[in-house]
């Protein structure tokens, strides 16, 4: 009891340790799968934008080397003007003529232009990042350039590795405390969170490229997860089914095997009670005539003593034949034939097969039956006819152990030789029954066999008898052996 | 020699629960010449035979109340030096071994023969008038060597060692002559005529 809860809880827990560590397994392999995911699109995002920034490095080195002019009224082919047109992220081009001042006029100008004369690269200027422009200024000599740039236009919308519409993926620019939001993304209250801040690659325009995933609990591969937790469970009801046969099955043959030991148990004290019975009336009788004899060879024989040993002697061979009759009356069986009743012999044999089938196969032995068609119904008791059955395959898997696995066969022919008469044969192809114990085969107590008692052959016969059928050895000499018993068909009802 | 020695033939003490088998065996055993006692009861006989008696007992193994094998054991714990021969309707390798491990002397079988029986009784008593006597004699020799003087039993140890009665007396620092008195005194204390009565008889005694 308190070992099948034990076994019944260890199963359990395994099966939920099995099945957590699977569905966790699982989530955490798409939780990876989605993190590597993401970095490789916020290392895309960082180079493009990168791209883009450094181009307008370019733009600007360009102009500084080439130092255009600003564009007067009907110029159409100026160098300045022209560039919006060629790059749309530029908004404005705006130049600071040598000695003059910046068209804009803003103080902001001044300073990025001192800056960039400090660094000698482009400095930023008026970056306001929520409405996505900032200025880009290069100190140069006559004139400097500053280019009005807007962000919106700055995104390869060709080459975004997403969908700016659905991505769960939010990507912003990030300058001194301001935030330009390229993609918004969906980012859910709860979850597990990946970020990625990298500046891009110009310093003249240090933005920090944010990208941040989370990735909710809706994302975990739930279906997966659920079929691998139904799958364990299941898993875990099977063996626990499969065992508990094992146990009933290994039950089960113990029993058998027990009920066999205490048949013989039973048997052994039988016969040793009858042994004492008998001995005893057996030991007096015998000392008693033996003395008498020892009486009756003296001189003078003392006749008074041994004729009072022998009235003795007379007296227990009466006790003992008393035994005998006791016992067999003990052992007597109720009247067979009385409790006879029609059935099919076809059934009573497949019956009895059903019950030896794990000896025909330890035995390997496929018993071969063969039925006549069209077959009556015996008389018989049904137990006593199965036991008849059952000793005489027991036999032939028996004879047929002496015989290599390869040649053992055993065949059950059930047919109708004259009317009102059913056969049953049995034929084993094992080594035969010697000549001289042919004749002693269904004596009590004769056996062939190291350990036999000798008795199931003499109890088939005499249940065979009682039940007004026969058991005979069916003539023949050499390999095999054929037992043929003939049951009385069953009168059709009237 | 003669002060203990029965002058009686042996007795024969039978147990069996089954009045016609005592009777039986009993008219067997009488017809050598064996004096029989039989009993039905295992207990009655384990309080009331006669232990001194020269003879054997037979036991029944299958008795009610008390097995034969435990009678034996019982015997054997009592220490009854009379041989003991079981009888058994069916006999077992087991129950054999068991009965000659608690001392039995023979394990028949029932119903058992009459030359079988006979012979294996007067092997049995002859076996027990033997030991019987090896241990009277054991006894008087016991008796007889404990009245020697200190001195008598070292003269003794010498001669059984097979010194002559000068090596004695330079051993013992006696003259020849004291040996001789000695000599003379224990073949007499132990009653024996010859240096090799002496020596058969007591050697064993000696330290």
């Amino acid at each position: 009891m308190d070992k099948a809860w034990h076994r019944r809880t260890t199963a359990a827990l395994a099966c939920i340790l099995a099945a957590a560590g699977g569905a966790g397994w699982l989530a955490h392999t798409r939780l990876q799968q989605l993190q590597a995911d993401f970095e490789t699109d916020a290392r895309i995002v960082h180079r493009l934008l990168s791209q883009r920034v450094v181009q307008h490095d370019a733009i600007l080195s360009t102009l500084a080397l080439l130092q255009p002019p600003a564009p007067r009224e009907g110029e159409a082919d100026a160098a300045l003007p022209r560039l919006p047109a060629v790059y749309p992220q530029i908004l404005d081009v705006l130049r600071r003529p040598a000695g003059g001042a910046w068209p804009a006029a803003t103080p902001a100008l001044a300073a990025a232009e001192a800056a960039s004369r400090a660094s000698g690269h482009a400095a930023l200027a008026q970056p306001d990042l929520a409405a996505g422009r900032y200025h880009l200024v290069l100190a140069s000599t006559p004139a400097s350039y500053a280019l009005h740039i807007d962000l919106h236009a700055s995104v390869p919308r060709e080459e975004w590795p997403m969908d700016r519409a659905t991505s769960p993926v939010r990507v912003t620019l990030e300058h001194a405390g301001q935030t330009f939001t390229i993609q918004s993304g969906h980012i859910p209250a709860h979850g597990w969170t990946y970020g990625f801040r990298k500046t891009l690659a110009a310093p003249s325009q240090p933005l920090d490229v944010v990208a941040l995933r989370t990735v909710g609990w809706s994302e975990l591969p739930w279906l997966a997860m659920l079929a691998w937790c139904a799958f364990t469970a299941a898993a875990t009801v099977a063996a626990q089914a499969l065992w508990r046969q094992r146990v009933a099955r290994r039950r089960a043959e113990e029993l058998l095997r027990l009920g066999q030991v205490a048949r013989l148990n039973t048997l052994g004290e039988l016969a040793a009670g009858m042994a004492h019975e008998l001995n005893q009336p057996l030991t007096a009788l015998l000392s008693g005539t033996q003395a008498a004899q020892r009486l009756l060879g003296d001189d003078p024989p003392d006749l008074e003593t041994a004729r009072t040993a022998m009235a003795r002697a007379v007296e227990q061979a009466r006790r003992a034949s008393d035994v005998v009759g006791r016992l067999r009356r003990l052992v007597e069986r109720p009247d067979l034939a009385g409790q006879a009743q029609p059935l099919p012999l076809a059934t009573a044999v497949h019956d009895a097969l059903h019950l030896l089938e794990p000896e025909c196969r330890a035995h390997a032995v496929l018993p071969e039956v063969t039925v006549e068609p069209g077959l009556p119904a015996v008389q018989a008791e049904p137990v006593a006819l199965q036991q008849i059955v059952h000793n005489l395959v027991m036999n032939a898997l028996q004879a047929l152990e002496q015989v290599p696995a390869a040649e053992r066969r055993l065949e059950l022919q059930l047919t109708a030789p004259t009317p009102g008469q059913v056969q049953l044969t049995v034929r084993d192809h094992g080594p035969g029954i010697a000549p001289e114990a042919r004749t002693r085969l269904f004596e009590p107590f004769y056996t062939t066999r190291a350990g036999g008692l000798g008795l199931g052959l003499p109890l088939c016969e005499s249940l065979a008898q009682a039940m007004g059928a026969s058991l005979q050895l069916a003539p023949g000499n050499g390999r095999g052996a054929a037992f043929v018993l003939r049951l009385p068909a069953a009168t059709p009802a009237p | 020699m003669n002060d203990s020695a029965p002058s009686l033939s042996p007795l024969i003490h039978l147990v069996d629960d089954d009045a016609a088998v005592r009777e039986g065996l009993s008219l067997l055993i009488a017809t050598v010449g064996l004096r029989v006692q039989a009993w039905a009861d295992p207990q009655a006989f384990l309080a009331g035979f006669d232990r001194a008696s020269i003879g054997a007992i037979v036991l029944d193994v299958r008795m009610p109340g008390t097995s034969g094998l435990a009678v034996l054991e019982q015997l054997q714990a009592r220490g009854a030096d009379q041989p003991v021969i079981l009888l058994t309707g069916h006999g077992t390798v087991d129950m054999c071994r068991r009965a000659f491990k608690a001392g039995a002397a023979e394990f028949l079988e029932k119903p058992v023969h009459d030359e079988v029986l006979i012979e294996a009784l007067q092997n049995a008593v002859r076996q027990h008038v033997r030991s019987r006597e090896r241990h009277q004699a054991d006894q008087q020799a016991r008796e007889r060597h404990a009245q020697l003087s200190a001195r008598e039993r070292e003269v003794l140890g010498l001669i059984v060692e097979g010194l002559t009665n000068k090596e004695i007396g330079r051993a013992l620092a006696l003259s020849p002559r004291t040996v001789e008195t000695h000599r003379a005194n224990l073949f007499a204390k132990l009653g024996v005529d010859s240096l090799a009565q002496l020596i058969r008889r007591y050697a064993a005694l000696v330290e």
